[in-house]
């Protein structure tokens, strides 16, 4: 479903991804580790162009979109949700306008289409009760599973999820990585960046080892957790555990 | 007392000199309205070149007019400016003088909308604007439906400001004969010779006029402070 080939990406001077190369299947649920600056939220930005490769290809359902024009960008990203860290709602809307104001605004569904769709996106994410809210008035917990309906309104092939659950007091972390589970359970292809090994055992169908802006090692979550080959590895995994 | 009376009497009852005061004030709240309208809409506009540049580095040309137009706006009195317009740019055509006056005052306050809109965009988190380009809107799109609003809501009370100072300025609209308030003040002065009454009724109509205003910026503050919290 994504084909990366030699993708590299430099900021001014700094080279923050090295050659990477990876494949991405329709269904899998990768997780990328690794310490901090290693590129993990850079590779992440590459898939959907938040960021522009320096060099390289990706290959998005068999398109690559590493020259896509603006609006051929914009026309894929409606297929990749994205969700930060830091939730990024929009704080001058309601929940439910939160959820709406992409599909409508994209011509995709009518305000009553997209309103039917949030409240079955509430109910599913547990905040059925909340459409009419401001998200000042929601938990940090809270937020990030609108966020998750927000992305999830545009009925995207992919979610990317950068450290969702960093910004969040340890007790709301359960709830975000319960919504994610059941989203996997559900089919969704994932990309996520998280420091959750929790998460990565139970629900990765592949983990990865980023370092230094390469992708040093990955595996399946058993062997990657019990049999780490890469010295880098091997300190990053008995630092965290 | 009596002498106040008769005072007032002189220069305002007899003939009729109330009415330049009556009269003026018009002009000076014509002025006023139209130039803000003028400077808002062209300070929204040289505001969203100028993000628009520093966010993508596109419109590079507008985005150097935007700045010569700044830079010389700011760096000039605005009585100057309206003198150059008056004589020099509409120096050789015959033109209704407040036009000229709306016109002046709306560019000169169009700079310091643009600064302050600017400020507002600015000031709102990239992962705003990352938020929605995520989703799939355009940029056009994210600033209109994500950023202007939450950046006009910050914004709202130094555009108010702006306008009570832009209130004060039009003053100087007399340096091209246009009798606003303040040339009525100094009509009435100059036909009477005295000052007192005439010029101390101009500066309490001002005075009344801003802190009406500054009134309703406060609650309109407080009520934005309160949306917040909601
Ligand atoms: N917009 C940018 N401009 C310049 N340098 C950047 C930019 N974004 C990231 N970098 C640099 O690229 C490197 C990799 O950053 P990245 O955010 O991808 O790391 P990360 O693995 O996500 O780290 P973390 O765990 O801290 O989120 C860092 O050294 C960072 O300083
Ligand atoms: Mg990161």
């Amino acid at each position: 479903m994504i084909d990366v080939k030699h993708l590299c990406k430099s900021f001014a001077e700094v080279e923050v991804l090295k050659d990477i190369n990876e494949t991405i299947e329709q269904g899998e649920k990768v997780v990328i580790v690794g310490p901090s600056g290693s590129g993990k939220s850079t590779f992440l930005r590459c898939l959907n162009l938040m960021e522009k490769p320096t060099s390289g290809d990706i290959i998005f359902e068999g398109k690559n979109i590493t020259q896509a024009s603006e609006h051929e960008m914009n026309k894929l990203r409606q297929r990749m949700g994205m969700v930060f860290q830091h939730f990024n709602l929009f704080p001058h809307l309601t929940i439910k306008r939160n959820i709406t104001l992409a599909p409508v605004k994209l011509g995709l569904m009518t305000q009553a289409e997209a309103d039917a769709k949030a409240e079955e996106l509430l109910e599913r994410v547990g905040l059925p009760d909340k459409a009419n809210e401001y998200p000042s008035r929601l938990s940090g917990g809270q937020k990030q599973r609108i966020a998750i309906a927000r992305s999830l309104a545009m009925n995207p092939d992919v979610m990317l999820f950068d450290e969702p659950t960093s910004a969040l007091d340890p007790e709301m972390v359960g709830e975000v990585l319960e919504l994610m589970k059941q989203l996997a359970e559900d089919g969704m292809t994932m990309v996520v960046v998280t420091h959750e090994m929790g998460f990565a055992r139970e629900v990765a169908s592949r983990v990865m080892f980023m370092a230094d802006g390469r992708i040093l090692e990955q595996n399946e979550p058993k062997e990657f957790f019990a049999n780490p080959q890469n010295q880098r590895l091997k300190d990053f995994l008995s630092k965290i555990i | 007392m009596n002498g106040l009376i008769e005072d007032f009497k002189q220069n305002f009852l007899e003939l009729d000199r109330w009415k330049y005061l009556v009269n003026g004030l018009g002009t000076t709240l014509l002025i006023t309205f139209f130039a803000v309208i003028i400077g808002a809409v062209l300070g929204f506009v040289v505001a969203i070149v100028r993000s628009t540049h520093d966010k993508t580095g596109k419109m590079k040309v507008l985005n150097a007019i935007c700045k010569v137009y700044l830079t010389v706006i700011r760096g000039t009195p605005m009585v100057v400016q309206l003198l150059i317009t008056y004589f020099v740019i509409f120096g050789s055509v015959n033109i209704d003088k407040v036009f000229v006056a709306v016109l002046a005052f709306g560019i000169n306050s169009g700079a310091y909308v643009a600064e302050i809109v600017r400020s507002g965009i600015m000031s709102i988190d990239n992962g705003q604007f990352e938020a929605g380009r995520s989703l799939g809107l355009s940029y056009r799109q994210t600033m209109i439906s994500i950023i202007i609003p939450q950046a006009f809501k910050t914004v709202l009370p130094a555009l108010a400001n702006e306008c009570i100072v832009l209130l004060k300025e039009t003053s100087v609209a007399g340096y091209i004969a246009i009798q606003d308030l303040t040339k009525g003040g100094d009509i009435i002065r100059s036909q009477t010779f005295s000052a007192f009454m005439p010029l101390i009724t101009v500066a309490a109509i001002y005075l009344i006029m801003v802190m009406t205003l500054t009134h309703l910026v406060g609650k309109l503050e407080r009520r934005l402070a309160q949306s917040d919290r909601r």
